[in-house]
């Protein structure tokens, strides 16, 4: 008898190659100044990651390692380190994302304080896309209601 | 005058070509959906691990040379997974397998 | 070596339109699949045979893993959502 949704070949293939394509999504974010990437397309990448996951595991597993409330929370926590890191040049006399101005703060010269901020902006934006494309997913997958609603609700 | 790395570079892209084009002949030619599979999925798999490990060759022992080859082994692993997702989908999804007219009976 | 690659990536583009045929009359949603999946392979080929071309082969390299990625997971999404399709 087949089991409609249950394959060893792709479960075990899939759960093999996750952790590779989160660690070369790591890559792309840090390497994007010096080669095609950066925040946005790193951050798609993680996202793509989690959605194999989910669709070779189902909802329980992937609801175990990284739900939807703390999908909800990486997106706020991206966005904040995207808008500390502007409102922090704006403090330090500059513009807006100014980030040659974080050299007071970061006691190195202002070519490797704008690097650095550069790096920090792209690693926000990597968790806000990351997030933000995960439950975009959950939703439409589980039609904006998750299963641990409806029990509560019964 | 061409290095011995060339030459053999040039017959490993030749060779995967050559198995890019018999694929794709199976992909337009072959009479059902299960048979094109077996035609792309086992022979686009060679040709791409052909043509990758053809191109590190040029480029040589860099790291350029060795994200090809790590690409040549994704591409390895990967490319029969997803034909075989997509075979298991097509026969859970009801599709008949091909048969000729006297074993039809 | 240049003319070499510039001959393999012409008949490569060749091969992708011979493939189209069976994107656009393949008879339903999983030859267009298969077909969809042979074309992406020829296309990881492509990207870095061009990165040759313009001497960026790093550059290319990055952009065809993440090619293959995405034509694996999409691949693998499809089939899994046609199977409780039907």
């Amino acid at each position: 008898m087949i089991i409609r949704g249950e394959d060893i070949i792709i479960k075990t293939i899939s759960r093999v190659l996750v952790p590779f394509i989160q660690l070369y999504a790591l890559y792309v974010i840090m390497h994007g100044h010096y080669s095609p990437g950066g925040g946005f397309q790193g951050g798609v990448i993680l996202g793509a990651s989690m959605v194999l996951l989910f669709i070779t595991h189902g909802y329980a597993e992937v609801n175990r390692k990284f739900s939807e409330n703390i999908a909800v929370l990486f997106s706020s926590i991206g966005v904040l380190i995207y808008s500390g890191i502007g409102f922090l040049c704006l403090l330090l006399l500059g513009n807006y994302l100014d980030y040659s101005k974080l050299y007071k703060i970061l006691s190195v010269d202002p070519a490797h304080a704008r690097s650095l901020g550069i790096l920090g902006v792209e690693i926000g934006v990597g968790f806000a896309v990351m997030a933000v494309m995960f439950s975009i997913f959950f939703d439409i997958s589980t039609g904006g209601v998750s299963p641990d609603d409806e029990e509560e609700a019964e | 005058m061409m290095s011995v790395m060339t030459i053999v570079s040039v017959l490993f892209i030749l060779g995967g070509l050559f198995f890019f084009t018999t694929a794709t002949i199976g992909l337009i030619r072959f009479p059902d959906f299960f048979t094109r599979l077996h035609a792309t999925g086992k022979g686009d798999t060679l040709a791409v691990f052909l043509s990758l490990l053809g191109l590190a060759l040029y480029e040589g022992f860099s790291l350029t040379g060795l994200k090809i080859v790590i690409i040549a082994i994704f591409m390895f692993i990967a490319q029969p997974t997803a034909t075989h997702a997509i075979s298991k989908a097509g026969l859970r999804f009801g599709l008949k397998p091909w048969m000729r007219e006297e074993d039809r009976k | 070596m240049n003319n070499f690659l510039i001959v393999i990536t012409l008949a490569l583009c060749l091969l992708v339109f011979v493939v189209l045929y069976r994107v656009v009359f393949g008879p339903g949603v999983f030859n267009r699949i298969a077909a969809i999946s042979a074309i992406g392979t020829k296309t990881l080929v492509i990207l870095i045979i061009f990165g040759y071309f313009y001497n960026r082969v790093e550059m290319f390299i990055d952009i065809s893993l993440v090619y293959a990625l995405l034509n694996f997971i999409g691949c693998v999404a499809a089939a899994k959502y046609l199977e409780t399709e039907g």
